[in-house]
C-alpha cells in the first residue's frame, strides 16, 4: 500500500465520519484509593452503571449516596487522580464475546490476557443478568459424564446442575475440576473456567496441562489473578457465566468452574468493607448470600422452546481445618444441588479423590444418571457408608461373623476401585465394568493390594472382547441378558489369566 | 441518631430566611452563623453556602451555567445560546459564567451541573481519532 492510498482511505474516513452530539453525564473524582473512587456528580447514575475514566479504565457503580457514588475501578487505578473527570456510559457493564474466545485466557473484562492477539468478538453480552426464570428451565436429564468413578457413581452430575466441590487447602479439590475439564473432548460440552484470585503460576501450570490435553479447543479461561484488585475478583465469575451464556444461547450446553468463591467472598468483602457498607457475620457484608445465589441461579438446564442448552455449574469453596459449619460454605451448600466432599485425612491415606462418600450428595444428579451405571452403582454407597462403621468398629476385636468379614472385605475393594489417579478420567463404559466386577463379587478373591492392576487390566481385556457389551452400553445405555452374559464370561477368562 | 446533612442544613436556612425582612435576616443570619458555631459546623460553611445558592436557583427558576470558549462570546452568541438553554431546561433565568479556555481550540463547551455538552474543536478531535482507530 503506497502513501497515496493511505492518505485516500483517511480522507473517505474521515469523510465517512459523523459527530453525534450527545449530552453527556459527568462527574469528578473526590478521592481514590485501593481500586475505589468516590465520585461527585453524576446524579441519574444507574446501580452497576459502567462509568469511564480519562485514561480509558472502566469503572462500576456500587454505592449511590446523596451527593456522591462509590465506583469500583477496574484495572489500574493508579493514574486516576482527584479531579478526573468521570463519564457515565447510560451501560450496565458488559464483555465482548464470540466464538474466537474459545481457547483463549481473558481477564475479567474479557480482554485477552494470553498474548495470542486481539479476540474477534460478535456480541456484548451483560456481565449482571436474571436468572432464567422458571418456565424457561427444565429438569436436569443428562449426565455430565466427569470420567472420576467416585462422582459418576455416587455422587453424579447432571448438565444443568450446580454441584458444590468443598474441602481444606490441598486436598484435590482443582484436580477434580480439571479432569471434569479433559474428560469432556468429544462430549459436546464447551467448559469455562473461572479462575478467582489464584496465583499465576497454578494459572500457567493449569493452561499448559489444559493444553497438553487437547482440552483448550473447547475451553476458556477467565483469570482475575491474586495480584489484581479484589474488583477484579468479584467480577471474573459474572464475565465467566456471560460468555457461558453466549454459548448457551446457541443451544449448547456449559460446564462452569469456579475456582473458588470463597476467594470470591473475600474480595467483595474487602470492596464492601472499603466502600463503608456495614460488615455481618466473620466481616461478610450483609448481601453475601446474595452473591453467590445469583451468580449459581444462573446455571440452568433451558428446554428446547427457549432454545435448550445448559450451563452446569462447579463451584469450589475452601475450608479451614475442615470446618464447613463456616459462613461461606454453609451459604453455597445450601445454594447447590449437593456437594463433593473432599478430606484431607482420605487424601493422607492414599484414597484419591478423596472424597467423603457418606457427606458427599447430588441431589438432583441420580435422575441423570445412566441406567447402566445406576444398576451398578446401587448398592455401592451403602456397602462404603456400613464398610466405614464396620471398620470402625472392627478395630476393636478380631472375632468376627462371616457376614461382616465379607463385608469388610468387600468394602476394602470397593475403595481400591474408587482410588483414580489425577488426569486419568475414565470412560463410562469402562467405569461400568470396573463396578460391575467389584459389585457382583468378581474381585472378592483378589489380594487388595493387586485390585488396581486386575482393574487396568480387566478394563483393557474386556473393551477387547466384549464388543456387544459395550455397544450396548453406548447406544441404549444399559446392557440386555446377551451382553452381561458375555461381559461374565471376559471377566471369568480376564480372571483365570490374571491367576495364572 | 440521625445525621443532619450539609442539604438539610442548607434547605433550612432558605426556608426560615426566604420570607424575611431585611432588618430580621441579618438577625436571623447572626442567629445561624451562632448556630452552626455552637454546632461545630463552621468548617462546613462552603459546602453549605454553595449547596443554598443551588437550592435558591432552583426556586427561582435560575439556572447557572459554564460556558468555555476560546475567546470571549458575542452578545448575539450569548442571547441565542440563553434562549436555548431556556428552553431546553425550562426555566426563567439563565446566568451565564464564562470561561476562557484556550485548550479547547474552538468552538463551545457547555456545563451545567453534571451535564455537559461538549462542542470543542478539541472533543471532535478525539472522537475523530477514536472513530479512526476503531475504523
Amino acid at each position: 500500500m503506497n502513501s497515496n492510498t493511505i492518505v485516500e482511505n483517511l480522507k473517505k474516513e474521515i469523510n465517512n465520519f459523523s459527530l453525534q452530539l450527545k449530552v453527556e453525564k459527568v462527574g469528578q473524582v473526590m478521592e481514590v484509593f485501593d481500586g475505589i473512587a468516590k465520585v461527585s456528580g453524576l446524579s441519574d447514575i444507574k446501580s452497576s452503571e459502567m462509568v469511564t475514566f480519562p485514561n480509558g479504565e472502566v469503572g462500576v457503580a456500587l454505592n449511590l449516596e446523596e451527593d456522591a457514588i462509590g465506583v469500583i475501578i477496574l484495572g489500574d487505578f493508579s493514574k486516576i487522580k482527584e479531579g478526573d473527570e468521570v463519564k457515565a456510559t447510560g451501560k450496565i457493564l458488559e464483555i465482548q464475546v464470540g466464538d474466537s474466545i474459545l481457547g483463549r485466557t481473558v481477564n475479567a473484562i474479557g480482554a485477552p490476557i494470553d498474548g495470542k492477539g486481539a479476540i474477534k468478538a460478535t456480541k456484548t453480552y451483560p456481565i449482571e443478568k436474571v436468572a432464567p426464570g422458571v418456565v424457561t428451565r427444565q429438569g436436569v436429564d443428562q449426565a455430565v459424564a466427569t470420567g472420576i468413578k467416585v462422582i459418576d457413581a455416587i455422587i453424579p452430575v447432571g448438565r444443568g446442575q450446580r454441584e458444590l466441590i468443598i474441602g481444606d487447602r490441598q486436598t484435590g479439590k482443582t484436580a477434580i475440576a480439571i479432569d471434569a475439564i479433559l474428560n469432556q473432548k468429544g462430549q459436546n460440552m464447551i467448559c469455562v473456567y473461572v479462575s478467582i484470585g489464584q496465583k499465576d503460576s497454578k494459572l500457567r501450570k493449569l493452561g499448559a496441562r489444559l493444553e497438553a490435553g487437547g482440552a483448550m479447543d473447547y475451553t476458556v479461561i477467565v483469570s482475575a489473578g491474586a495480584s489484581e484488585a479484589a474488583s477484579m475478583s468479584y467480577i471474573a465469575p459474572y464475565a465467566g457465566v456471560a460468555i457461558a451464556e453466549y454459548f448457551m444461547d446457541q443451544g449448547k450446553d456449559v460446564l462452569i468452574i469456579y475456582d473458588d468463591l470463597s476467594k470470591h467472598a473475600v474480595a467483595y468483602r474487602e470492596i464492601s468493607l472499603l466502600l463503608l457498607r456495614p460488615p455481618g457475620r466473620e466481616a461478610y457484608p450483609g448481601d453475601v448470600f446474595y452473591l453467590h445465589s445469583r451468580l449459581l441461579e444462573r446455571a440452568c438446564r433451558r428446554n428446547a422452546k427457549y432454545g435448550g442448552g445448559s450451563i452446569t455449574a462447579l463451584p469450589i469453596v475452601e475450608t479451614q481445618a475442615g470446618d464447613v459449619s463456616a459462613y461461606i460454605p454453609t451459604n453455597v451448600i445450601s445454594i447447590t444441588d449437593g456437594q463433593i466432599f473432599l478430606e484431607t485425612d482420605l487424601f493422607y491415606k492414599g484414597i484419591r479423590p478423596a472424597v467423603n462418600v457418606g457427606l458427599s450428595v447430588s441431589r438432583v444428579g441420580s435422575s441423570a444418571q445412566i441406567k447402566g451405571m445406576k444398576k451398578v452403582a446401587g448398592t455401592l454407597k451403602l456397602d462404603l457408608a456400613q464398610f466405614r462403621e464396620l471398620e470402625a468398629f472392627a478395630q476393636f476385636g478380631s472375632d468376627l461373623d462371616d457376614s461382616t468379614k465379607k463385608q469388610l472385605e468387600r468394602g476394602k475393594r470397593a475403595v481400591e476401585v474408587l482410588k483414580q489417579l489425577q488426569y486419568a478420567p475414565m470412560k463410562i463404559e469402562n467405569q461400568i465394568v470396573a463396578l460391575y466386577a467389584l459389585t457382583k463379587g468378581f474381585m472378592d478373591d483378589i489380594a487388595v493390594d493387586k485390585i488396581k492392576e486386575f482393574e487396568q487390566g480387566l478394563v483393557e481385556y474386556s473393551e477387547r472382547h466384549a464388543k456387544t457389551f459395550y455397544k450396548e452400553i453406548k447406544e441404549s445405555k444399559m446392557w440386555t441378558d446377551k451382553g452381561e452374559a458375555e461381559l461374565k464370561k471376559v471377566i471369568e477368562d480376564f480372571k483365570l489369566s490374571f491367576n495364572r | 441518631m440521625t445525621t443532619i446533612s450539609n442539604n438539610d442544613i442548607a434547605r433550612a436556612i432558605y426556608l426560615i430566611s426566604k420570607d424575611a425582612s431585611k432588618a430580621e435576616q441579618i438577625d436571623l443570619f447572626k442567629k445561624i452563623a451562632r448556630f452552626l458555631f455552637r454546632k461545630r459546623l463552621f468548617s462546613k460553611v462552603p459546602d453549605i453556602l454553595s449547596r443554598l445558592k443551588k437550592i435558591i436557583n432552583k426556586e427561582d427558576g435560575r439556572l447557572e451555567v459554564k460556558v468555555s470558549s476560546v475567546e470571549a462570546l458575542s452578545h448575539q452568541t450569548k442571547t441565542h445560546l440563553e434562549q436555548i438553554l431556556k428552553k431546553r431546561y425550562s426555566v426563567k433565568d439563565v446566568v451565564l459564567i464564562q470561561n476562557i479556555d484556550s485548550r479547547l481550540l474552538g468552538g463551545l463547551k457547555i456545563e451545567v451541573d453534571d451535564e455537559v455538552i461538549d462542542l470543542s474543536v478539541k472533543n471532535k478531535i478525539k472522537k475523530l481519532k477514536e472513530y479512526l482507530i476503531k475504523a
